[in-house]
């Protein structure tokens, strides 16, 4: 009995000897490690982030902030609309407004378009809750094309960045706003309902007790913050290529006009310049044919990777692949074919 | 967090544009000065409709807290399902998980604002002069010396039939940057954000290089090289009587 008490008693002191030892042990190590970590991280981590942070990285942190703040008005305009739309705008508005047919739609809706005095950030929601809101998706898809290409603000500073030239800006606008409706048919055509995310397909019942403003702020600040996000995204690759392009490259192919022309086309995707801007670096890259910038300038509004980013975002991966892929290629087909008319 | 997260980033993001739009000049690093109004009003629209969120997350959180919480759980990765489910919007509660993105341009413009493109960028780009027609151009104004952009400075020394420079003293600001033993006076230009900057540069003849990416303001004459509008006339030649240190001008882009 006695012996089994002490037994016990034994056991129990190694136990508690084994615990402390374990305790012991990693406290030491747990603070040995800790003071390593931190010492090194407090004289390693200056050195290495003054190391990372070359002039490369700087100019990437800039121009990303830049595309950031520049898109930020626009993204909150185009949320701002679309939140108005989705709260305040009734369906029969649209249902009266534009003809019942998509077909016919399409082109109402292109031109439509150019009300929207907007860069490509704002197209992007407004196109969403026109959706939302019944309208036919080839519609707000024309529309969603057409209009960061043709409004007057970006017509205008098209006329300022070629002075002398209105062919070139006549060109965009037609080249635009056909690639625009010329999308809207084929989405007509082609287009499969199960490539929309379930909701953009689903009209909005009329909006519920809570009332239209608490609706339009909620959807505001869901849309905006989402896009936004996006919108950071599409900054960093747009940035991380402005960095990594070197424009002295671009010499080498302005020798053939097709390989100018495709070129150029790429350079709109990956370069992400807003459409009010885009005109004044088309007439930068003065090496190139006419109609090579002219498809720098109809490509860069309706894809890059900025906008690619927003519409994975809005309206699904598989939608924005499918949907950004075909319009660049009719954007490259339809600004060849203008140019070779009017330039 | 989970609440009130989604109005707080609203107004994050408004007071950023505010701190770079409103209490500074740094939005000026990185677009146009036309977009100020705008950046100023996006900030206070953002904040107030951030602060209206917070209010409106506050009196929620009375009642539907129990159902709230539900959702989270359920909803899991699916941020598409919108108002249209629910009917009631509770689901906007919950933002978008992308949207935390945005905080990382809204803090570096708060405590850490990036800086100015400078000779990197400048380099890095084949510097390219606007075509233009040769022409007349309106007579300098009647100051001595006389203050250009180095755009004004390029386009009359490319264009200028009328050669409205000869013997004028003419004085220009921008930043170093060096090829060799040439150094040139260089200033980057924007059309509307940083993300289209384009260099314009001038070499300079007759003083010594400072260092790279140093801010100076040059005096001199211009120096006329190769036919108007021909390759050897570019890039245009400015010889030197004063190079003097200054600092980086509030406005570091040229507009075009």
């Amino acid at each position: 009995m006695a012996s089994q008490g002490s037994n016990e008693r034994a056991r129990n002191l190694a136990g508690g000897a084994r615990v402390a030892v374990r305790a012991l042990v990693s406290v030491v190590v747990g603070g040995l490690s800790l003071i390593t970590i931190l010492t090194v991280g407090s004289v390693l981590g200056p050195m290495l982030a003054m190391d990372l942070y070359t002039p490369a990285v700087a100019a990437w942190w800039t121009v990303f902030t830049a595309v950031v703040v520049q898109g930020m008005p626009f993204l909150l305009l185009g949320t701002l609309m679309s939140a108005a739309i989705g709260a305040f705008v009734p369906e029969r508005v649209f249902r009266r407004l534009l003809p019942r047919s998509p077909a016919l739609a399409v082109p109402v809706a292109g031109a439509a378009g150019a009300v929207l005095p907007g860069c490509e950030c704002a197209s992007v929601p407004v196109a969403d809750s026109l959706m939302r809101r019944g309208v036919a998706p080839a519609a707000a898809l024309a529309f969603l094309l057409s209009a960061p290409a043709i409004n007057p603000v970006v017509l205008v500073a098209t006329s300022i960045a070629f002075p002398g030239s209105p062919a070139m800006v006549a060109g965009r606008l037609i080249a635009s706003l056909a690639t625009a409706v010329i999308m809207g048919w084929l989405w007509v055509r082609f287009g499969r309902e199960e490539w929309l995310p379930r909701r953009a397909r689903t009209a909005t019942k009329a909006p519920t007790s809570g009332g239209r403003w608490r609706d339009f702020r909620a959807g505001f600040q869901h849309d905006f913050l989402h896009a936004g996000g996006f919108l950071v995204v599409g900054a960093a690759a747009a940035a991380m290529f402005n960095i990594a392009v070197p424009r002295s490259v671009l010499d080498a192919f302005t020798g053939s006009p097709w390989m100018s022309v495709l070129l150029l086309a790429v350079l709109a995707v990956v370069l992400c310049v807003c459409s009010e801007a885009d005109a004044f670096v088309a007439a930068s890259l003065s090496g190139f044919s006419p109609t090579a910038q002219l498809a720098f300038m109809v490509v860069g509004p309706m894809v890059d990777l900025k906008l690619i980013a927003l519409q994975a975002g809005t309206f699904g991966k598989a939608f924005a692949v499918r949907f950004s892929s075909v319009t660049w290629a009719v954007a490259v087909v339809s600004s060849v074919l203008v140019g070779w008319w009017l330039l | 967090m989970r609440r009130y997260g989604p109005a707080s980033l609203l107004i994050l993001c408004g007071v950023a544009l505010l701190r770079i739009a409103l209490f500074s000049e740094l939005y000026l690093r990185y677009v146009k000065p036309g977009l100020r109004p705008f950046l100023i009003a996006s900030g206070v629209l953002l904040i107030s409709l951030g602060i209206v969120g917070v209010v409106a997350a506050f009196r929620s959180s009375g009642g539907s807290g129990a159902e709230n919480d539900h959702e989270h759980h359920g909803a899991g990765s699916d941020d598409r399902h919108r108002g249209e489910v629910s009917g009631h919007g509770h689901d906007h509660s919950r933002g978008p998980r992308v949207a935390w993105l945005l905080a990382a341009p809204a803090l570096a413009l708060l405590f850490f604002p990036p800086p100015a493109l400078g000779s990197y960028s400048a380099e890095r780009e084949a510097a390219q002069y606007a075509a233009q027609g040769i022409g007349t151009f309106p007579a300098l104004p009647d100051e001595d010396p006389v203050d250009l952009t180095l755009g004004e400075f390029t386009s009359r020394a490319m264009y200028d039939s009328g050669a409205t420079m000869k013997g004028r003293t003419l004085r220009m600001t921008g930043f170093v940057t060096r090829d060799g033993d040439t150094w040139y006076l260089t200033r980057l230009l924007i059309s509307c954000c940083a993300a289209d900057a384009r260099p314009n540069k001038i070499e300079i003849r007759g003083a010594d290089a400072p260092a790279t990416d140093a801010w100076v303001t040059v005096t001199g004459t211009w120096h006329p090289e190769g036919e108007l509008g021909s390759d050897e006339a570019w890039p245009p030649v400015l010889d030197a009587t004063s190079v003097k240190h200054v600092k980086q001008p509030e406005n570091p882009y040229e507009k075009l």
